[in-house]
């Protein structure tokens, strides 16, 4: 499999997707405030870019796996927005049944393995799924979406030695946003880039503005093609931008954030827009159409969400264990 | 020679301390070995040896000044034996005795000598290094000078804890020494099994690239190497510019520790893994060839910092003291039971 | 002399004072000592106060080393299910260092955590793991249910020479409650009886312990006076004062967070069981949450857990008033 470099038809896709995690996203705030979702949510606002220019070069049996921050991982891959929305209402219709809430959402059927609650914690299993793909010969990739704060927590690490050793299809995605939680990476660690944190080992790796989508289309789509044909681990470390606070306050906030002019000039949606229009691939007058169709389809899914019953207490009892 | 900036220069007395303690080391160790065939029963559960690595520990512990402090893992009497502790209450606290320097309760892998600067052992791998860093925080508050140094294998630098410690030891500048103990093995698995590095063929130093932490291989089987290189690193660390990775590489002439059995099974020490699993006697050959305890000696001799007479002489006298120390753990009594209960709380 | 606080201000009351004390306590964790003019920094310094990154191994592994050389650290880990990525250090490590030097060394040490999220927060951080922690002998554990209790607790746990795991419950955080002024230490192993009465014993912790006096309210209503005793502390466990209280009432109910197996219910049904048998006139009753994950879904969120209406009705079931059943 060979890389290759965007083009109009796949921009105008992105770009699709980027309109609905956004959107969605805003909905999920509101709803928060209004108290339809509840719990812990972390929005992925203004990090679209790098969801949707990752999973959308993959397929469904490419496993993804992501941190608390989810939402725009799981619909890039492909989770519905309906069952994703009637999940975080807490519905029998969501995707896991109302069980797992915004932190662990579950797709298997596109390939979306889990979100986490735990920072890091999906890295060794990220790697035990290109483990897996190795023994079983296929040539599917897995990938690992984390925080810059992932990279300090002793499993990182390990994951990386691993991976290295046994020479693993594994990607390691980094949206470095330049703070854990509340706390900016100089207070982590005295190492500034994430990509230097496995300087010690034989792992390629790039770092790329996580708002410039066909930057992280072109480096992501080498290192896929190269995991495909055997080779790995890879580190793509995209330096990304994160609105507003750690979890979800005031939609009004990001609302603002995306209106100021310094923002304007990052926004992964504004410049693949530009950038589209430049290259001459689409005109100006079809984008309207992206976010409107992905407004609907964001309703669309709150009304699926409403409709949807709670699930049945006796669902409880029969999650715990896998039956033999 | 000169010894590096900050490193106090080796001068006769001292250099044949640092032989003197080599020959403890081993000779403690070897009486351990001994213990399970002469008196079999009487050490249970797991002994972890430090033969081999004699250079690496005493060249590293002569660094220490008497308010430092050090850290060790599950293969813990070389340090303390070099540090001073009472090496009569070190075996029969391996023998479960009274008056063992743990009263009985830690054994072979849970040493402590608190007065010495020994503030208790892990048997957990890894799980010593942010013990180590934790005690260096404390070093950093009270602004004595005091420096920690951390000793643990190779096997333990692909633990969480290892990267987890290494990266707050740098970000805060802590006064600590990481002394890494590359023996080629993490219990039965030879290092380029299971580290990446190793398997590309790489110093395991390179690993403090990943912390901003400056690291250096030496050769472990040469005390004065490692005294120099950690003696720097320890300066350094004093003077509070942060923390250093040693990569100290030796061979353990011991298999990994004694057989673990189940009961019936007399325990003893098998063959090195060298021989037993990978069959590479000749590896083992190599090391044994290279042992350092009597090279040093014969290094000491040719250049006449030690006579021939003498060396016998501190032979003589260490096995008198270890010989006295197993006759003193067999004498002493089993603590009273009630001791079980006594130090759960504080 | 009291003064009215929120529950989580009184725990900073206690570190903030018990860190003027003793200059030998540290307080370190992810998310604090970031800017120049937090409290905890601009009081006490950034030697004592520090920032980590997410590292619980080696903050919690750190812990102890200071702790062996001679310093009080509390770790902020705001969520106990934090701890279980370092569960070596805090149940093989911390608690084990004292016997195996034969007395040696002291670990004192706070592991300061939140707990019972039950809030939507969903299957990793929403558990009451206290059970986990309870049974480990060197290691104490203590969940205040007010204010006061909620400083005083952690003033003796910062004194107190062993680790300690201090469990804050969430969704007490904004509880008001009236609290004494300056130092004010609770100690550990004195369960505190919150309702006298002589019908039924209730025994609960963290926020069952509100659930089980509105429904000893409810109960007193059908003219059933339940007594209600707080345990304060886990372990050391007092059941002295719980087996003179089932001695006057002749039944037990227990109340939990926690899963059934290996709760802090059940081990108080095996102690009354085996120590207070001739006092009981009916079964001990358990009302802990169900054996499951917590699930994300509100309405099951709040099926699966113990509630005023399951507590009233096993007190029922005790009385003979109710049947029983497995």
């Amino acid at each position: 499999m060979k890389a290759s470099p965007l083009d109009g038809e796949q921009a105008l896709r992105l770009l699709a997707t980027m309109w609905r995690i956004r959107l969605f996203e805003e909905r999920v705030g509101q709803l928060k405030r209004a108290d339809d979702v509840h719990g812990l949510v972390h929005l992925s606002t203004g990090q679209e870019g790098v969801a949707a220019a990752v999973c959308s070069q993959l397929r469904d049996d490419d496993p993804v796996y992501s941190g608390h921050r989810a939402h725009g991982h799981a619909i890039a891959k492909g989770a519905p927005l309906d069952r994703l929305m009637a999940e975080l209402m807490g519905r029998d219709g969501g995707l896991c049944r109302g069980l797992g809430g915004s932190m662990h959402v579950v797709d298997v059927e596109h390939g979306f393995m889990g979100a986490t609650g735990v920072v890091g914690g999906n890295i060794p299993i990220a790697l035990g799924s290109a483990l897996a793909a190795r023994r079983l010969g296929r040539d599917s990739v897995a990938v690992v979406f984390f925080g810059d704060g992932a990279v300090q927590a002793g499993q990182f690490n390990e994951t990386v030695n691993l991976a290295t050793l046994w020479r693993l299809p594994l990607i390691l995605v980094c949206e470095n946003n330049g703070f854990a939680e509340f706390t900016p990476r100089s207070a982590h660690t005295n190492v500034e880039r994430v990509s230097d944190v496995v300087a010690p080992y034989d792992v390629e790796r790039d770092t790329v503005d996580g708002n410039d989508v066909v930057a992280v289309w072109d480096a992501f789509g080498r290192y896929l093609a190269s995991a495909r044909g055997g080779r790995g681990p890879f580190l793509l470390e995209c330096l990304t931008y994160r609105l507003g606070g750690h979890y979800e306050g005031d939609p009004g906030k990001y609302r603002e954030a995306l209106a100021a002019a310094d923002w304007q000039a990052k926004d992964p949606i504004l410049r693949l827009q530009r950038h589209g229009i430049a290259q001459g691939w689409f005109a100006a007058d079809v984008l309207p159409a992206l976010e409107s169709e992905a407004a609907e389809a964001v309703e669309q899914a709150v009304r699926f969400g409403r409709e949807s019953p709670f699930p049945p207490v006796e669902l409880i009892e029969a999650m715990v264990y896998a039956d033999a | 020679m000169s010894a590096p900036k900050g490193v106090k220069e080796l001068d006769r007395d001292r250099l044949v301390w640092m032989y003197t303690q080599m020959l403890r080391i081993r000779e403690f160790e070897e009486r351990v070995k001994r213990t399970f065939v002469e008196h079999p029963g009487v050490i249970r559960g797991h002994t972890h040896l430090g033969d081999g690595a004699e250079a690496s520990i005493v060249g590293s512990i002569a660094t220490l000044g008497p308010d430092d402090q050090f850290f060790a893992t599950y293969r813990c009497h070389g340090y303390p034996i070099a540090r001073g502790t009472d090496t009569k209450a070190m075996m029969a606290e391996i023998y479960g005795r009274k008056d063992g320097l743990c009263k009985g309760i830690g054994g072979s892998m849970h040493l402590a000598d608190v007065s010495n600067g020994f503030l208790g052992t892990s048997g957990i791998v890894a799980a010593g290094i942010p013990h180590a860093t934790g005690a260096a925080w404390a070093a950093q508050i009270r602004k004595r000078g005091q420096v920690v140094l951390c000793f643990f294998g190779d096997g333990a630098s692909k633990q969480g804890a290892f990267s987890e410690s290494l990266n707050i030891a740098s970000l805060w500048k802590l006064p600590i020494v990481y002394v890494m103990e590359n023996n080629g093995y993490n219990v039965h698995t030879r290092s380029e099994q299971e580290d990446a590095n190793r398997a590309a063929g790489e110093d395991l130093s390179v690993k403090a690239k990943a912390f901003s932490m400056p690291g250096v291989t030496i050769d472990g089987l040469d005390p004065i190497a490692v005294y120099e290189t950690v003696g720097a690193a320890v300066a350094r660390a004093r003077a509070g510019g942060g923390p250093t990775l040693v990569e100290s590489v030796m061979y353990r002439l011991s298999a990994h520790g004694n057989l673990i059995a189940p009961p019936g099974v007399p325990l003893h020490y098998p063959e090195h893994e060298a021989i037993e699993k990978f069959g590479a006697p000749e590896e083992y050959e190599a090391a044994l060839k290279g042992d350092p305890v009597p090279a040093f000696r014969g290094r000491l001799v040719a250049d006449g910092t030690l006579s021939a007479e003498e060396a016998e002489r501190i032979a003589g006298d260490v096995r008198e003291e270890m010989q006295a120390a197993v006759t003193f753990g067999l004498a002493s009594p089993f603590p009273d039971v009630e001791t079980a209960l006594e130090y759960v709380y504080a | 002399m009291a003064h009215e606080l929120p529950y989580i201000a009184a725990i900073d009351e206690a570190i903030t004072l018990e860190m003027q004390r003793d200059d030998t306590v540290l307080y370190f964790g992810q998310n604090m000592a970031t800017t120049e003019n937090e409290p905890y920094v601009d009081a006490f310094g950034k030697d004592r106060v520090r920032v980590t990154p997410i590292s619980e191994t080696a903050e919690i592994g750190m812990a102890v080393g200071a702790a062996l050389a001679g310093f009080r650290p509390v770790v902020e880990l705001y969520m106990a299910e934090f701890m279980l990525v370092a569960m070596d250090q805090v149940l093989n490590e911390a608690p084990r260092f004292r016997s195996m030097s034969g007395g040696q060394v002291k670990v004192p040490l706070v592991l300061k955590a939140g707990y019972g999220f039950t809030a939507g927060w969903a299957g990793q951080h929403t558990g009451t793991i206290s059970s986990l922690f309870m049974g480990v002998p060197g290691l104490k554990v203590v969940v205040p249910s007010t204010a006061a209790d909620a400083k005083g607790l952690m003033a003796t746990a910062i004194r107190d020479d062993n680790p300690v795991v201090y469990l804050h419950h969430y969704l007490l955080t904004l509880e008001h409650g009236e609290v004494p002024d300056g130092e004010y230490l609770v100690p550990f192993g004195q369960a505190a009886i919150r309702r006298e009465g002589g019908d039924v014993t209730i025994v609960a912790t963290g926020w069952m312990v509100d659930r089980a006096l509105g429904a000893a309210e409810r109960l007193a209503a059908e003219g059933i006076q339940a007594e209600v005793i707080d345990p304060r502390t886990l372990a050391p466990l007092d059941t002295q004062t719980i087996l003179e209280s089932v001695d006057k009432t002749g039944r037990l109910v227990l109340v939990d967070q926690a899963t059934r197996h290996a709760s802090v219910a059940s081990v108080i049904a095996g102690e009354v069981a085996e120590y207070g048998f001739s006092s009981l006139k009916a079964p001990i009753v358990q009302v802990t949450a169900l054996d499951a994950t917590i699930p994300y879904s509100e309405p099951l969120e709040a099926w699966v857990l113990p509630n005023e209406d399951k507590i009233v009705a096993a007190v029922q079931q005790v009385l003979g008033t109710a049947p029983v059943t497995a």
